[in-house]
């Protein structure tokens, strides 16, 4: 009676015992793969930022959906650079050696990425740029970065087909006055001369001026028939609501990708008819963008949580930059800084936005990767968005 | 006693920090509170000793940072005179700034030194040929100690808490020195010590000369520390933060700066790890209000009190 | 010539809400001695409020305007209550660290309630410009500018027609001697900072159909206050009004002829060349130091 009884609790034990040591093997296993984001969530580009963190939500909880990546579930670190670049090194810092993040997607504007790159050089963890535009990110000789977004040259190489179309003869820049609008008015500007568009005059905007008035009665003396514009969305609003009431005349060009021609219809209304936007992704025609399958599921998610739709344009990016960095963990087998940084040049993936891989850019060495984004052009007309007329007639 | 006593602990402490700390981010805070202790004590020397706020400081800083990262990546020239150079001109600039604007007392004074920050920032946005402007200046090197990097944070660590030591020294002889008599008296009762022959315009600009150029000192530490300059260094916010640290720790104290420092970089890195980002700035507003309303002299004038 | 005029019609626009802005924080600043880094968070509550009561609560445009006002002085009579008045005595630097934190805790609060997207407040006017000859302007515009001309007035008239503006004015010139007089100090330092406050918020209000409400819109309002505060000098109204003007058109002229990248310099060098010339302001009677 007593002996069945002892190996019963025996038995017991070593059941629980070994459950107990196949849990901890699982959950060692199922520790989920930190990847960190570093991005402007308050301050005067918050809305930009939030966008961007809503998106690579959605790839998290996609690739999650899917069995996570080498069989455990994504974590997203979370940190907020508050638009300053102390604070960009700062969560940077936090991110690789508190929360021991193997890669990092950040940091929205041009600045706080380069305060962030010496933390990736410093402890070697890669970064996944998905937004900063200023060329010398990636020609700065940081073999840790990897740039999704489209420097400003490579925008305006994206124009230049269609600049016959546009019929320019003399062009004016307004731009805020950032690395990024000094580099966008450089690249356009090189672009247009090339093609024998003279260059009027090139005005700038503080990042936190309402009233441009100035500005645009100086432009209006110029005589030129377009405007560039390049600045966040609320700028564009403010600027094309100025522009109407100087009954300044011109075909307009934001450049950027940050535009967000939904809430300028919204909120600058008949101000914004006719105006051309250069975009990184058309929410409104999905089915137009290299993966229209995925642009198409990445709208509908979007929409279903109830985001903005005027975020999409921004909202890609997010998405983007954690799939590349998911591809490259998977790739590498583990999630260890290094190997993620050779598997990242091995990517050869679809994103919304179309192919992602990298190519070199940079000093011989210490290269930098470069990815081609594809670059579209559209068009508010009568309130609506739409493809321009000359590539429709194609 | 007790105080000499309680001062070599910490000091030790402060030595010996990379070893107990284990941590190179814990090591990052603490540098970053020694480039604002710096900054606090500079701030200090103006709105604690001499009762003037400037709220223009991050203009030096700036001057201080943007100075010493021309010079070595322009001219390729070392830390060490990158370093002098930088604080001299940010101390210039505090000569230029006390003698034209220290007739003015009070909020007239304050404003000066805003817009004079303003006019800076605007200049290093727009002055492309020498700042580069908004694309700011990357790269800036690591300084080296003769054969020796101090690119490892330890050794950042070190030259940090060196001149936070030679800040708080030359705070300290300024005080206790017949200068420093004359600011106190000047913040007390301006037409009083007037009338014994202090003169008002010249003890104020010494004022301004030393904390300017302490603020460059620290612009020289952070533009080598992070290793890349733009024109957000002369955001408003850094003069705030100088303005929180100096007042909530405890203005016209010595201590009270560095202990301010020490918390203000620390809350912003405690809020990280315990909210998530929604609500970090709104609890840091927060705590500010309420340690303002219950300590209203500042931390140390507070302990203090307790203590007798 | 053309262009001439239409950036003076800007710089007088703009310059009329600079000068609504600078009156509420002159009278706060001269007459509490507070620097109020607060100011701007005042005038973005203006701003959603507006917006709240015109897309949430469904009220018509001009009651909205006024309901904003009605806001901002509430809030401000409530902080002046809770957060000044014990602070009473303290020096300037502490209060001042307060209206700090305050600045900070509003603005992120605005965040957290509105999300960072800007928003759009409609109006009832018509988008197409008033021609005037060589000139346009926005219809909403002009009507900004009378209302902001309104709002002056009226707080013109309640300092100098009004026992409450009586007691004000000699709070400002003696608050001791004043106390003495029989003039409640902390019910007129309430008024005060709730006048400054519904003027903020209605600048807010005003201005923000113009241009968009988002949380950080105050920071540059706040330091345009402050600039103009200094060209008025300390506790003038009058002085204020016009230094709004003049800022609004300096800033409109450096842009258009001189470098739109130096636009926000052109004020602090006026402030710079005012300070060291004129100190106490450029309409002041007496040089006053202090």
């Amino acid at each position: 009676m007593s002996q069945p009884w002892i190996r019963t609790v025996l038995a017991l034990f070593a059941c629980a015992a070994l459950g107990g040591a196949l849990a901890a093997g699982v959950a060692d296993a199922q520790a989920p793969v930190k990847i960190g984001v570093i991005q402007p969530l308050s301050g005067p580009v918050a809305a930009s930022g939030n966008y961007v963190r809503m998106g690579a939500e959605i790839a998290r909880d996609w690739i999650n959906a899917r069995g996570g990546v080498l069989g455990r579930k994504i974590e997203l670190v979370i940190e907020d650079n508050k638009s300053d670049p102390k604070e960009a090194a700062s969560a940077a810092e936090k991110l690789i050696v508190r929360d021991r993040v193997p890669a990092i997607m950040g940091a929205w504007g041009s600045s706080m990425t380069l305060a962030a790159m010496p933390k990736l050089e410093e402890y070697g963890v890669p970064m996944v740029v998905e937004t900063s535009s200023a060329a010398s990110i990636t020609r700065r000789g940081n073999p840790w970065v990897f740039r999704i977004s489209p420097p400003s040259e490579m925008e305006a190489l994206g124009l230049e087909p269609y600049l016959g179309k546009l019929g320019i003869k003399r062009a004016d820049f307004l731009a805020v006055n950032t690395d990024w609008g000094r580099g966008a008015i450089t690249a356009f500007g090189e672009i247009l001369k090339k093609q024998g568009v003279a260059v009027g005059a090139t005005e700038f905007m503080d990042q936190a001026a309402t009233d441009m008035s100035a500005q645009l009665t100086k432009i209006k003396g110029t005589g030129g028939d377009t405007l560039f514009l390049t600045t966040s969305v609320e700028q564009i609003t403010l600027v094309l609501k100025q522009a109407q009431e100087q009954r300044l005349e011109r075909r307009v060009i934001t450049t950027g990708g940050s535009s967000s021609p939904n809430q300028l219809v919204k909120q600058a209304g008949p101000a914004a008819d006719g105006t051309y936007h250069i975009v990184f992704f058309m929410p409104w025609f999905p089915e137009a963008m290299p993966d229209g399958t995925l642009a198409r599921a990445f709208v509908d998610e979007w929409t279903k949580r109830g985001h903005p739709f005027e975020g999409l344009t921004e909202g890609f990016r997010g998405h983007d930059g954690i799939l590349t960095i998911a591809e490259a963990i998977r790739i590498a087998g583990r999630d260890e800084p290094k190997a993620i940084r050779e598997a990242l040049w091995k990517v050869n993936l679809m994103g919304v936005n179309g192919p992602i891989k990298f190519e070199k850019d940079g000093p011989p060495g210490k290269e930098s990767g470069q990815s081609r984004p594809s670059i579209f052009i559209v068009q508010i007309r009568n309130g609506k968005v739409a493809l321009p007329e000359f590539i429709v007639r194609h | 006693m007790t105080a000499r006593l309680g001062g070599l602990v910490l000091g030790g402490l402060a030595l010996t920090a990379p070893v107990w700390l284990g941590n190179p981010y814990f090591l990052h805070v603490l540098i970053m509170a020694g480039i604002f202790g710096v900054l606090a004590l500079s701030l200090n020397v103006l709105l604690g000793y001499t009762g003037q706020l400037s709220l223009g400081h991050a203009a030096f800083f700036g001057i201080g940072a943007y100075t010493s990262a021309l010079l070595t990546l322009r001219l390729e020239a070392s830390f060490w005179v990158g370093l002098p150079a930088g604080v001299l001109l940010a101390a210039l600039a505090g000569w230029a700034i006390g003698r034209l604007a220290l007739k003015l007392r009070g909020a007239y004074f304050v404003l000066v030194t805003i817009s004079f920050a303003g006019v800076i920032s605007l200049v290093s946005v727009n002055w492309m040929e020498l700042t580069n402007g908004p694309l700011g200046l990357p790269g800036v090197p690591a300084p080296a100690l003769g054969p020796w990097s101090l690119r490892t944070k330890e050794a950042y660590y070190y030259l940090v808490l060196a001149a936070v030591a030679l800040a708080w020294l030359v705070c300290y002889r300024l005080v206790h020195s017949r200068v420093g008599r004359a600011f106190v008296a000047l913040r007390e009762n301006e037409p009083l010590a007037e009338s014994v022959g202090v003169d008002a315009t010249h003890y104020l600009v010494v004022a301004a000369v030393v904390s300017a150029a302490l603020a460059g000192l620290a612009g020289v530490l952070y533009a080598h520390y992070t290793r890349f300059v733009s024109p957000e260094v002369f955001l408003f916010t850094y003069t705030v933060t100088m303005v929180i640290m100096v007042v909530a720790g405890g203005k016209g104290t010595l201590a009270g700066p560095l202990v301010g420092a020490l918390l203000f970089t620390a809350l912003p890195e405690a809020l990280r790890a315990v909210t998530s980002w929604q609500w970090q700035m709104l609890a840091y507003g927060i705590i500010l209000v309420l340690l303002v309303f219950f300590l209203p002299r500042g931390i140390v004038p507070a302990l203090r009190r307790r203590r007798c | 010539m053309e262009a001439l005029l239409q950036h003076l019609l800007n710089g007088l626009v703009l310059g009329g809400t600079y000068a609504l802005l600078g009156i509420g924080l002159t009278l706060i600043f001269g007459l509490m001695n507070v620097v109020n880094f607060a100011h701007g968070e005042f005038y973005t509550l203006g701003a959603y409020a507006t917006f709240a009561a015109l897309t949430v609560a469904g009220a018509g445009f001009f009651a909205s305007l006024a309901l904003a006002i009605v806001a901002g002085a509430a809030l401000g009579a409530a902080t002046e209550r809770v957060l000044l008045r014990p602070l009473r005595g303290e020096s300037i630097d502490t209060v001042m660290l307060v209206m700090i934190g305050l600045w900070i805790a509003m603005q992120n609060a605005e965040l957290l309630v509105w999300g960072g997207v800007a928003k759009s407040i409609p109006h009832p006017f018509p988008t197409a410009p008033l021609v005037l000859g060589p000139v346009s302007i926005a219809p909403l515009r002009l009507f900004v500018l009378v209302a902001a001309l309104a709002l002056i007035a009226g707080a013109h008239l309640l300092i100098q027609r009004t026992r409450l503006g009586r007691a004000m004015r000699a709070t400002f010139q003696d608050a001791d001697t004043a106390a003495l007089m029989g003039v409640r100090i902390r019910r007129i330092h309430t008024a005060t900072f709730a006048l400054g406050s519904g003027l903020a918020a209605g600048a807010g209000a005003l201005l923000g159909p113009i241009f968009l409400a988002y949380p950080s819109m105050g920071d540059l309002a706040a330091l345009k206050a402050f600039s103009v505060v200094i060209l008025g000098g300390l506790g003038n109204v009058w002085g204020a009004t016009l230094g709004g003007l003049i800022l609004g058109i300096a800033e409109e002229l450096g842009a258009g002829y001189v470098s739109s990248g130096y636009r926000d310099a052109v004020g602090f060098v006026i402030i710079i060349g005012v300070l060291l010339l004129r100190p106490a302001g450029l309409f002041a009677r007496a040089e006053r130091i202090g």
